[in-house]
């Protein structure tokens, strides 16, 4: 009996150890996403080499961890998830590109498209179209880039549109850079693992097994790994499994926090002098390149070997015109492309694109003319990589206003050392102290760069100069905000506070608005910087609006597409103008219509006769003169311009 | 708090630390409960979290400890025969366990670094093994009075079976 009632509990207990494995079977099969490592068809991320991950250092630095997370460093380049694709894919067709409309499609968690073969070698008309997986995205803060699986390995291309996060809207992908019309941009298979890895992952390896492009790609290996998608912690850091191990004694740890001495297992960037520092942010906010083919090649294989703490010029060229460009690196850059360096830079050598605000740094005064660490400017003087508990903003918000620190947003980023200036500020700006006249970076960091299709503040510190603009072109921060006034008005004014000399100004610079000579006469970057700045608030309050609807109405009909959207978004804050329906990659003819139909309600409303400024183009009664607008756009500066951001 | 001396000593002053002490710490629950549901930044923000994960642990390890007083307590009430040098050990180092365990997690989240509790942490092993003694010596001493008290039972019903009668009878 009791050996009968012991068959009986073992079989019990046999089934429920039964049931609960097949429980937990079903329970992963279901759960479980396909192993990173054995996804084929796209880069894949893979520890090794030192690396760790993020979610290594999250155990230990929660606050941090948490901070980088919510940066756009993080969502720089994500795989294609319902969580993070922003567009919509449920059967949707995207008419904004070149030729047939793009299909999207949703497969359960997969994200597919089906557009003209990009690689069409065929008659135009009978352009074969491919049905590709959408698998990775670029940018989360204003665009997300979508990249799909070639096919050839890990090999990726880019989909036809990019879609515009605040406008929601697909727009083609040449139309989101400032690149000359009907060009249209680069679309080769492999890109994204020859190019954006270096910059938009941790630790990436390209692993081409021959050099990009020397060969079609499909006769190509494309092995490529990345530490993690995105800029993360070992991005800056560096790799951090010695980290790590050293960190397992709870001994070792209590001991540095005793002692406040700084780990030396890992990189803390903030401890570096200003140079070093700036460099682990240069090393992706910079014009680079490799040395030789030997380096590049190095880097296909083991990733790129700078490491924080390391002098970035070590292992790669940065480009900075006004320092090196007369170097045999750069004469072999601009032998290989020509527009190398007008495609990043002013005449002068300055920066000119987003994204490369290292350059900006290192051609500064702050920078240069610094004769100690604590007063040299650097990335960290303004930016931290981890909102601080200080900082009474959101951490959305912080991450959304470029992570600037606290107090940083204002004057306290310059009178940190310029305290002098602060105790009487309106002495030096000669503004209302609380006006935006006064505001530090509005002089001395104007809006003069181009990327994302806006204007963004210039990185290299600067005075504001009359002769920069005649000289080189660059708009200057006084006809930036004082968008209704010449290069004269702005000189006399430079000369009486600052005793700046009055460069030789032609007839047009000294009776005509320097902003309206920039949209007429500009090149395509000119133009859009400037026609950004008539959006701009306090150049709007300085200026009046009523003037600039049949200007920023010409840049509606604008070659550049992306002068065309920053005009019809400038245009859209003017009064009157809030409603303006106008799609700046639409039907030629549908554009020029919207732009006569602005013209005409302009003309026939109040506003018009508003200003009868002549250096505006109005005569006395306010009549715009068309013909002078004519001379002036027929003076137009029409070299092709390609911004490379 | 005078040295106590006999087993109805050692309950009542086990009975007071358990409820004044499960008070103390309800008193703390109840202020983290206050500090979520006005989302006090010092308690809830990610910059915080081993703050509030060592608080939480206070509160757990200090009201679970003020129940293990009580408990013990009744025990010692239910077994007045256990060796007075026994429950002076218990006694002992659970009221030490019962500070320096959540004293320990409690002042490691009052200062810390990052992911690290602050120094107070150092408490927690040392309570952790008053804990781990007092468990001990209670355990022995209540499987030593059970044994005996199973060994006097046997030894009454052998009594019982030679006379015929029980020998709570045999005394009527």
């Amino acid at each position: 009996m009791t050996q009968l009632r012991r068959r009986v509990s073992w079989s019990i207990l046999a089934l429920l150890t039964g049931a609960l494995a097949l429980g937990v079977a079903v329970t992963m099969s279901l759960d479980a996403d396909t192993p990173e490592h054995e996804v084929e068809h796209r880069p894949i991320a893979v520890d090794g080499d030192g690396y760790v991950s993020s979610q290594t250092c999250q155990a230990c630095h929660p606050a941090q961890y948490e901070t980088w997370h919510s940066s756009f460093h993080r969502t720089m380049t994500q795989v294609a998830t319902p969580d993070s694709v922003r567009a919509d894919f449920d059967d949707v067709v995207v008419d904004a590109v070149a030729g047939a409309p793009m299909r999207l499609e949703r497969r359960g968690d997969e994200f597919w498209a089906e557009f003209d073969d990009p690689g069409w070698e065929g008659p135009a008309n009978e352009r074969q179209r491919i049905t590709r997986q959408v698998v990775m995205i670029t940018g989360s803060h204003y665009q997300n880039i979508y990249w799909y699986a070639t096919g050839h390995d890990r090999a990726l291309n880019v989909l036809p549109a990019v879609f515009l996060l605040e406008d929601q809207r697909w727009a083609p992908r040449s139309a989101v850079v400032l690149s000359p019309p009907h060009q249209g941009v680069a679309t080769l298979d492999g890109h994204w693992n020859a190019i954006c890895i270096a910059c938009h992952t941790t630790h990436g390896k390209t692993q081409f097994d021959t050099p990009y492009r020397s060969e079609p790609i499909a006769s190509q290996a494309v092995g490529t790994t990345v530490s993690e998608f995105g800029i993360a912690c070992e991005s800056c850091h560096g790799p951090a499994d010695a980290h790590v191990a050293a960190n397992q004694s709870p001994w070792r740890r209590y001991t540095l926090h005793l002692s406040g001495e700084p780990d030396p297992t890992i990189v803390e960037p903030t401890t570096l002098d200003p140079a070093r520092s700036s460099q682990v942010c240069g090393h992706c906010h910079s014009v680079w390149e490799f040395y030789d083919v030997a380096d590049e090649r190095a880097a296909n294989t083991d990733g790129l070997p700078y490491r924080p703490g390391d002098a970035l010029n070590d292992s790669r060229f940065v480009a900075q015109p006004t320092a090196n460009g007369t170097t045999p690196e750069m004469r072999a850059l601009i032998n290989a492309d020509p527009d190398f360096v007008r495609g990043s830079f002013w005449s002068d050598g300055l920066v000119r694109v987003s994204g490369r605000e290292y350059n900006g740094l290192i051609d500064s005064p702050c920078f240069q003319n610094a004769t100690t660490p604590e007063r040299t400017l650097s990335c960290f003087s303004c930016h931290t990589m981890h909102q601080t508990v200080e900082d009474p903003q959101s951490v959305d918000a912080w991450a959304a206003t470029h992570q600037v620190s606290v107090g940083m947003d204002s004057d306290g980023a310059c009178t940190q050392c310029h305290a002098e200036v602060a105790t009487n500020l309106s002495a030096h700006t000669n503004h209302d102290t609380d006006s935006t006249g006064s505001r530090c970076y509005n002089c001395h960091m104007p809006y003069t760069s181009y990327g994302l299709m806006r204007a963004i503040r210039s990185h290299t510190i600067t005075s504001p100069s009359v002769q920069e603009s005649v000289e080189v072109g660059r708009p200057n921060a006084c006809n930036l905000c004082h968008l209704d006034r010449t290069l004269a008005w702005s000189g006399e004014y430079l000369r009486e506070w600052y005793d700046l000399p009055i460069p030789p100004l032609d007839n047009n610079k000294q009776t005509v608005a320097a902003s309206v000579l920039w949209l007429l006469k500009g090149d395509a970057g000119q133009r859009a910087v400037t026609a950004w700045s008539y959006g701009w608030r306090p150049a709007q309050t300085a200026s009046g609006t009523s003037w600039m609807v049949p200007y920023l109405g010409e840049l509606l009909g604008d070659p550049y597409d992306t002068v065309r959207y920053i005009a019809a978004r400038a245009l859209q804050t003017v009064p009157g103008y809030e409603g303006l329906n106008y799609d700046f990659v639409g039907n030629r003819d549908e554009r020029l219509a919207t732009a006569v139909d602005v013209l005409t309600t302009w003309r026939n409303g109040t506003q018009s006769r508003a200003r009868r400024d002549p250096q505006l183009l109005f005569n006395a009664d306010g009549i715009l003169d068309t013909a002078a607008m004519r001379r002036l756009f027929d003076e137009r500066d029409r070299r092709l311009l390609f911004l490379r951001e | 708090m005078a040295t106590p001396t006999s087993s109805t000593d050692y309950v009542a002053r086990h009975l007071r630390f358990g409820w004044w002490s499960l008070f103390v710490f309800l008193l703390l629950g109840l202020t983290l409960e206050t500090m979520h549901g006005f989302k006090i930044g010092f308690y809830l923000d990610v910059s915080n979290t081993t703050r509030r994960l060592m608080w939480t642990l206070a509160h757990a390890h200090g009201a679970l400890l003020a129940l293990i007083h009580i408990i013990a307590a009744l025990v010692l009430q239910a077994f007045p025969q256990i060796a007075t040098a026994q429950r002076s050990v218990v006694s002992g180092t659970l009221i030490g366990a019962s500070v320096l365990l959540p004293g320990g997690f409690f002042l490691s989240g009052v200062s810390f670094y990052s992911g690290d509790p602050g120094f107070g942490i150092a408490l927690v092993p040392v309570g952790a093994m008053c804990l781990a003694v007092a468990v001990f010596q209670l355990a022995r001493a209540s499987a030593g009075v059970i044994t005996r008290t199973h060994g006097d039972m046997a030894v009454a019903q052998r009594a019982t079976s030679a006379t015929g009668k029980s020998t709570k009878r045999s005394g009527h």
